[in-house]
């Protein structure tokens, strides 16, 4: 129990004193067991203040302290550094959110956020006086990354990594690199070929002495956590160990392949997917043949096995349109007289791809939209194929067309092969059956698993663009980690009562960060932490039979003194001058405002009016009357209330 | 079920229509035209029967013709596909497909025909002078039953044939078993519409569009009355003083009316003068032509100088047969016949819906 305690009450220079009575509470605290000083303060994160703790910790040799200000989100970092600096440890501090949590939730009830604000004050106290010290750890990180799956994006993150300086294990199940990009042909906006863009690519990496390419390599083992993993790589039949940092996964996509007579597929070879037909426009030249037989009309259909609302794919792979438009682009620029049909349910060529979108429509090419309940059918009359289907754009009219070409635009569905790799590493994996980030905006390339990051189309759909840069930010978060050399997580975590546990397995059950081990101790197995993948998020310690576990800086003597210090009744007297918020139900004084406003006013009365109307009573013009009327109101003298029965004219009133 | 046709695109394309490809079916056209109605929409359902080549579906539509062209959906289009120009070249592309005779579309089609037209009728003027040795009276005398001869047998052999074509296409082709009862009473609005343009009124309410209306409208009335005074009042042998001034007014309102005309498709200030096809520039231009050339005939006749100046009579003459024969069958005039006949048509088929509803 911390016997010499400190309480700082912030007036946040209004924000907090305007509704809490900071003065009485800085009073009361003084009373409090163990509390020693107890001080309000107009700022406590100002340079002043901040110093003026920091003597009254070395002054009065304080043990703990509390500051009731703001969000801990705010200034957690900043009163612990205080702490440190007075040579206390950091966590013999405990913050209280006055401001947010009360004066600024509770504006309207300036007595009752005092009260909130004595409870929370007094429950941060009680805490602060179970509080223990708390050092932190670290942890030696290696820098080294395994980078797995040498497509664009595995490629272009190696190539980042090894420039940053980490010695990199490029692993690529295939015999070549370069993935779908290989096979892709020109690409937009660029106009390169893919192959060439990933030979350039594989120069510059062959050029880094620090990447190690595996081709024909499969991922086996992987144990360990941040900072070390030890991996068991197969390559060509021969086992490598590694030991890394890091790994960055970027295993790709597959694409979607359509089932047998889907849209006619396997019904006849003049309906392919998209990626054959591209290849087939690769090696024509001159004119577009398929199988000896001129190709002069083609019809592409979208969301081939996408955005099924009852089917197994539900989302959209959101690049397809794009390549879609862009190939038939290509046939136009390399054959003439082609004419192209795009059947689609909507199309999302967002970006600067829109350009795209309307080159085509530009060069003639025919939108028919068509619904998913209403899908286009495909038959094949005397070996070619006869489209039917509903255009939406021509109130669902029913319309026939000839092809002499049905491609599918199929979309993106997970690697065959990812349950594998999530399983050896411990990935979540999304509803789409994609590998899953923690949080699509806030961390996007982390996984709940520490030192493992996804990017690229493994994590979803997406362009080549798109999947570079997550993979490259996936790279600079992994060098973050390896260019300090260490790691020093928060020593916030589970802690096992060995005397107790007697390993049933149930917190290492619910654990999500693979953080429990069993391990053998004087005689018998106990649960033990790996403090390095812990995150304290504590989801084992309620789960432990027998109590077992409990979670460093929120033990159960923290939690349960907060919720005595907070449930005990306050003794507050009301303030003797509280400020008034509300509006005073009068209307306000025009006085100090123009002549002309207490004109308008005194014509309005109680009548509801519209600008014209005003203007006529005041014999001004409706110009004049639209200025004064539009700047009252903004003034908040006047207030409109909503149309009049012409619907031609705001009426207004007068404020009261 | 219709069959889609990928050509339609460069056939209508070749009667004018420019970049409604680009079209993505917003709707905003439709939206912001002042005519189109929940039960008549347009442009954009014509916009993409074209898009589609759904000519069977454009043929039997009075649409093309329900729009007055103020331009409104051709500046607000957000793709700058031209639904405007688009409706214009529909219309165009529907008289070739009324005329029997096939004129239309190669006219349409190639300024080529326009000018062996031309020239060949210079020539057969300049044959016919010859023939008659060049006798002042006789030419004269033959010009102004040319006319009267011109009209009739225009009307007879192509107008009235293409006007039952279309009547097969929009009413007796979809369907339309429309009483004889409803003709009847329809009958008002052909002649409403014809001789007033009453709707081209509803189009953008603005002095511009008031203004343009009254242009029209007094054109309409100087061009019919003119008619009227030079083949029935016989203007240029008139001794009448009221027939010789109205005459005079009649053909001033037309080529000081069509001067303005002119003059609007080269400044290209509203959206639909931007796009002037050949028959566009041909139909102000010799309007303006006849206008002007018949008030210098008879003023010449009243000076008494024109016995030594009667290549004027000669180039009158001239305009009159190009207009006569080639721009009234198989040019922009007819569009002033169908547009009457397909209110007059929408008429009847909006009033046998009614009918059909009370049965």
């Amino acid at each position: 129990m911390k016997q010499r305690i400190g309480v700082y009450i912030c007036h946040c220079g209004g924000n907090i004193s305007d509704y809490v009575d900071v003065q009485q509470l800085g009073k009361l605290m003084a009373k409090e067991d163990g509390v020693v000083i107890s001080k309000d303060v107009m700022f406590a994160c100002s340079d002043s203040t901040q110093k003026e703790i920091e003597q009254d910790i070395k002054e009065k040799q304080l043990d703990a302290i509390v500051v009731a200000s703001c969000s801990p989100k705010l200034h957690t970092h900043t009163f612990r550094g205080v702490a440190i600096r007075a040579g206390l440890n950091p966590y013999n501090y405990t913050q209280v959110n006055v401001r947010e949590q009360c004066s600024w939730a509770h504006s309207d009830r300036p007595m009752d956020a005092t009260i909130k604000a004595y409870g929370l004050i007094r429950a941060g106290i009680n805490r602060v006086a179970h509080s223990e010290a708390l050092e932190s750890i670290e942890i030696e990180a290696q820098k080294a990354v395994a980078v797995i799956g040498a497509g664009i994006a595995g490629l272009r993150a190696a190539l980042d990594l090894a420039r940053m300086g980490n010695q990199v294990y490029l692993i690529e199940k295939e015999d070549k690199v370069g993935g779908r990009v290989l096979t892709a042909g020109k690409l937009f906006s660029s106009g390169e070929n893919g192959k060439d863009v990933i030979e350039q690519l594989v120069r510059q990496i062959k050029q880094m002495t620090n990447i190690q390419l595996f081709t024909n390599a499969t991922l086996g083992k992987v144990s360990g956590s941040v900072g070390n993993y030890y991996m068991d790589v197969n390559v060509n039949g021969e086992l490598l160990k590694l030991h890394v940092g890091s790994v960055l996964v970027t295993t790709g996509f597959d694409f979607y392949s359509p089932g047998e007579g889907e849209y006619g597929f396997n019904m006849s070879d003049r309906v392919m997917s998209l990626q054959d037909f591209n290849m087939l426009v690769e090696g024509s030249n001159g004119q577009l043949m398929h199988n000896g037989q001129p190709v002069k009309t083609i019809a592409y259909i979208y969301c081939v096995g996408n955005r099924q609302s009852k089917g197994e794919n539900k989302y959209c792979s959101r690049q397809c349109c794009t390549a879609a438009i862009h190939s038939s682009l290509n046939v136009h620029e390399k054959f003439k007289g082609v004419k192209a049909f795009h059947l689609y349910r909507d199309i999302r060529t967002y970006g600067k791809h829109e350009l795209l979108y309307e080159e085509s429509s530009r060069k003639g090419d025919i939108y028919i939209r068509f619904d998913e309940k209403e899908p286009p059918v495909v038959e094949i009359k005397n070996g070619k194929p006869f489209i039917t289907v509903k255009d939406y754009l021509t109130s669902k009219k029913e319309l026939t067309l000839d092809a002499d070409l049905v491609v599918l635009v199929t979309g993106m569905v997970p690697r065959s092969d990812s349950t594998q790799i999530s399983e050896l590493l411990k990935i979540p994996i999304g509803n789409d059956k994609f590998f899953n980030e923690v949080h699509p905006k806030l961390k996007p390339v982390e996984t709940v698993i520490k030192g493992i990051y996804i990017g690229g189309a493994c994590q979803g759909p997406k362009n080549i663009s798109e999947s570079v840069q997550s993979a490259l930010s996936g790279a600079a978060k992994i060098n973050s980690i390896s260019r300090k050399g260490s790691i020093k997580p928060e020593p916030i975590v589970a802690r096992v009562d060995a005397d107790i546990c007697a390993w049933c397995n149930k917190c290492a059950e619910v654990c999500e960060f693979d953080a429990v081990k069993p391990i053998e101790s004087s005689g018998k197995m106990i649960a033990e932490i790996n403090i390095s993948t812990c995150t304290g998020c504590g989801i084992c310690a309620p789960v432990c039979p027998v109590n077992a576990i409990e979670i460093a800086y929120f033990t159960d003597n923290e939690i349960e003194s907060m919720i005595d210090g907070f449930a005990e009744p306050a003794d507050i007297a009301p303030r003797e001058e509280v400020k008034e918020t509300a509006s005073t139900g009068q209307s306000k004084s025009l006085a100090g405002y123009p002549k002309i406003w207490r004109t308008i006013a005194g014509a309005m009365d109680d009548k509801t009016l519209t600008i014209p109307e005003i203007a006529g009573l005041v014999n001004i013009s409706n110009h004049e009357a639209t200025w004064n009327v539009m700047t009252m109101n903004r003034y908040g003298f006047i207030e409109a209330v909503g149309l009049n029965d012409d619907e031609t004219h705001y009426n207004y009133k007068l404020k009261r | 079920m219709s069959h889609i046709n990928p050509n339609f695109a460069e056939e209508i394309k070749r009667f004018g229509a420019v970049d409604f490809d680009l079209c993505f079916n917003c709707g905003t056209c439709t939206a912001i035209c002042a005519l189109s109605t929940n039960d008549e929409s347009f442009p954009r359902e014509m916009v993409r029967y074209s898009t589609l080549g759904l000519e069977d579906d454009i043929k039997s539509s009075l649409k093309p013709w329900l729009c007055y062209y103020c331009g409104e959906c051709t500046t607000d289009c957000p793709r700058q596909a031209n639904p405007g120009e688009l409706m214009m070249s529909l219309r165009r592309w529907l008289t070739s497909k009324y005329d029997w005779t096939g004129l239309s579309g190669l006219l349409y089609k190639h300024l080529a025909a326009y000018i062996v037209g031309f020239v060949l009728i210079i020539a057969g003027l300049l044959f016919f002078g010859t023939r008659m040795g060049w006798n002042q009276d006789r030419i004269m005398h033959i010009g102004h039953y040319f006319e009267m001869v011109a009209i009739g047998s225009v009307f007879v052999v192509i107008l009235l044939p293409n006007l039952i074509r279309m009547w097969y296409y929009t009413i007796l082709k979809p369907g339309i078993k429309a009483p004889l009862k409803v003709y009847i009473t329809s009958f008002s609005d052909l002649l409403l519409h014809m001789f007033t343009q009453k709707r081209s009124l509803d189009c953008e309410h603005s002095f511009n569009t008031k203004f343009k209306w009254f242009e029209h409208f007094i054109l309409v009335i100087g061009y019919l009355s003119l008619l009227f005074t030079t083949v029935f009042l016989d203007w240029f042998s008139s001794q009448s003083t009221f027939v010789i001034v109205l005459g005079y007014v009649e053909s001033a309102i037309i080529f000081v009316v069509t001067f303005h005309f002119v003059l609007k498709r080269i400044r290209k200030t509203d959206a639909l003068h931007k796009f002037s096809q050949p028959s566009d520039w041909f139909f102000v231009i010799w309007l303006f032509l006849m206008g002007i050339s018949a008030f210098a005939v008879r003023l010449f006749i009243d000076l008494n100088i024109m016995q030594n100046n009667f290549w004027l009579y000669m180039a009158h003459l001239t305009v009159l047969v190009q207009w006569a024969v080639i721009i009234v069958p198989f040019g922009k005039w007819t569009h002033f016949l169908y547009r009457s006949f397909a209110m007059f048509f929408a008429k009847i088929i909006e009033q046998n819906r009614v009918l059909t509803v009370k049965r």
